[in-house]
């Protein structure tokens, strides 16, 4: 709840006549103004849990708790107990409860990795095909091993297991905001890989169209199409310091213990090899249609942050 | 007596004298530009405005493309880089290699199509060629995207330059993606064993694998067009291997060449063989349904007819072409 898309996805719901009850559970407060949604403070890694969801005889559960950057005082191990046990605790009360009808899980499309050898676009199914390199992938991957398990178990309930790509936006605070508000950003010399992201508004709307419309099985989440790492840091203004490959992590460790950057071990394989995701799942089958594509989601991100470019606007130069 | 100075020295001294007015030109319109209070880059700009033709347009293509403002596709592909490289390939083509090319009108106009060609030396010289020829010689040409041995794109500029004319890393994914897209996809079935071939073996088509390709070409309805290319292979003759090197840079092979690595970065100069390549009649695949690729049976017989015939097409056009480097 205290991330924007938990907010924004229950003030859409509690909007909607179509959803009687609207039930919040997070340690944290919403950072949006909520009408009718009840707020259960309990932590998810509490085995607590188990008599809350119950009593609530919800039939929808939306799993929105998926840490993807330890955020500041967070320790890489108690990002594992919330992503892993917080998750095998929920599954564990939902159990518990003979009204849950579907679970949506907001995932990552981390779990593919970023692999020099892969193909252009990951479809659901390519999960298995390069090994789990970082610790947040294995995570990912040992969340969605319980929540087949527990598909599987119960075939009555629907499990979506919705597999998002990085977010961008200007109500949003991840990697990828963080990284092209830096002042100068670090690439690495000779490679441009291919990016992409998921607008704040289609991850809103995307999740709200799974909640209507849930669909067995993972699918992926993101706007279509990619953009190339430099072209965005172009279109962002930026100055790019590219870093030879061997000395990249070198560098930006120094710049973590100067406290200028903090980069996750996902996040350097993505400015190397890239990811893409094949959203034809997405569209087909949950019914949504992403308003953006990658290259306007990026846009319309920067149109936002033009202030605060730092190098100079080449576009009045070039138009005579 | 005096000699009047020859024609071709005064066009050097009114050249040299157009040179300077232009340098001039520009920094007088910065210097008037940043006097009105323009900032640099409109300053730079403005300046820019009275130089030719030519300068003026690749200054201006390289303020926007600084900005970020251009096309790549999904892939990568940059038709404007590659618009910017033809020179080069043309140089290539023309004088270098003096490549030579036929049945180019079996190469479908549009929708979607698998080129099936021979493939020697590690760098897709032949593949930049036979995009060159399309191209060239073609009456609506169009971009082929060609399929990459994977380890190019572990590697620093390679990856990027290999991305932005075409190339894609070689997964059957890609294939069929692109193929569903309708693009021309042109695939090497040798593989890594066609790339590492020792020079004796030259023109002796390797295995086709399992034949992949056939599969691709069947699941989604696709031509496939064969395609024979004589004299990539003799521009790097490999006489010898360093297996350990290779192992060391984590390369699939490490040839050894009268010019590699002798001569350091310059021993990848290719060598001026003269080229043919030949574009042969299609094989339809359509009739046979996507459910045909599992047919192991005709997934074979396919690929067999395939090598076949770039086979009898390399030794035709070998014969036509007499002398390998004269």
């Amino acid at each position: 709840m205290g991330s924007f898309v938990g907010g924004a996805l229950a003030r859409r719901l509690e909007r909607d006549p179509e959803f009687e009850a609207v039930v919040g559970l997070d340690t944290r407060r919403p950072k949006l103004e909520l009408e009718r949604t009840e707020l259960i403070e309990a932590d998810i890694r509490n085995a607590v849990i188990a008599r809350l969801i119950p009593q609530a005889e919800v039939d929808t559960v939306v799993h929105n708790q998926i840490v993807r950057r330890a955020g500041p005082g967070m320790s890489p191990t108690a990002m594992h107990d919330i992503n892993v046990i917080g998750t095998l605790q929920l599954l564990a009360a939902c159990e518990k409860s003979d009204t849950i009808r579907t679970i949506v899980i907001r995932g990552s499309a981390g779990v593919y990795g970023s692999e020099p050898h892969a193909p252009q676009f990951f479809t659901e199914e390519m999960t298995r095909l390069f090994p789990l390199r970082t610790r947040f992938q294995r995570d990912v991957a040992e969340i969605e091993n319980y929540f087949e398990t527990y598909s599987r178990r119960h075939p009555g309930v629907v499990c979506t297991m919705l597999r998002y790509q990085p977010g961008i936006g200007p109500s949003l605070d991840t990697q990828i905001t963080r990284y092209l508000s830096l002042p100068v950003v670090p690439t690495y010399l000779g490679f441009d890989p291919r990016l992409q992201f998921v607008h704040e508004h289609d991850a809103l709307e995307a999740l709200v169209a799974a909640v209507r419309n849930p669909v067995r099985g993972a699918v992926n989440v993101a706007c279509p199409g990619t953009i190339g790492l430099t072209r965005m840091v172009r279109l962002a203004g930026r100055a790019s310091l590219p870093i030879v490959p061997s000395f990249f992590d070198g560098a930006t460790g120094i710049g973590k213990r100067l406290g200028l950057l903090d980069f996750s071990d996902d996040f350097t394989r993505l400015l190397r090899h890239g990811r893409a995701t094949d959203t034809t799942r997405l569209v087909e089958e949950v019914g949504y249609q992403p308003r953006y594509t990658t290259a306007e989601a990026v846009e319309d991100y920067l149109r936002t942050q033009d202030g605060r470019r730092v190098l100079p606007n080449l576009r009045e130069a070039v138009t005579p | 007596m005096t000699t009047p100075p020859r024609v071709d020295e005064r066009e050097r001294v009114r050249y040299e004298a157009a040179d300077d007015d232009r340098a001039i030109g520009f920094l007088r319109r910065l210097r008037e530009g940043l006097d009105a209070g323009l900032e640099l880059p409109a300053a730079v700009s403005r300046g820019a405005a009275g130089l030719p033709g030519g300068l003026r347009d690749a200054f201006r293509r390289t303020t926007r493309r600084l900005d970020g403002r251009y096309e790549e596709d999904d892939w990568g592909f940059d038709e404007e880089f590659v618009e910017a490289v033809f020179p080069f390939f043309e140089f290539l083509y023309e004088r270098w290699w003096r490549v030579k090319t036929t049945g180019v009108h079996n190469v479908p106009s549009h929708g979607r199509a698998l080129l099936a060609s021979n493939h020697a030396g590690i760098l897709p010289w032949d593949a930049t060629m036979i995009s060159f020829a399309i191209q060239r010689e073609h009456p609506l040409p169009r971009y082929p995207r060609f399929l990459v041995l994977n380890w190019a794109f572990d590697l620093p500029f390679v990856s990027v330059a290999m991305r932005k004319v075409g190339g894609v890393v070689a997964s059957p994914y890609n294939a069929i993606q692109l193929l569903e897209r309708d693009e021309l996809v042109a695939v090497f079935p040798e593989g890594i064993k066609g790339a590492g071939k020792a020079f004796s073996e030259r023109y002796r088509l390797q295995r086709f694998g399992r034949g992949g390709f056939v599969e691709i070409a069947l699941r989604t309805g696709s031509p496939i067009v064969p395609v024979a290319v004589v004299g990539s292979e003799e521009i790097y003759p490999k006489l010898g291997e360093a297996p350990t090197v290779g192992r060391l840079i984590g390369a699939p092979y490490f040839p050894l060449t009268p010019l590699f690595p002798w001569l350091g970065p310059l021993g990848v100069t290719p060598l001026p063989s003269k080229w043919r390549i030949e574009f042969c009649e299609p094989i339809d695949t359509s009739d046979y349904g996507p459910e045909a690729a599992h047919d192991r049976t005709l997934v074979f017989e396919l690929s067999e007819r395939v090598r076949e015939t770039i086979q009898q097409t390399l030794y035709d056009n070998l014969v036509k072409r007499g002398p390998a480097f004269v």
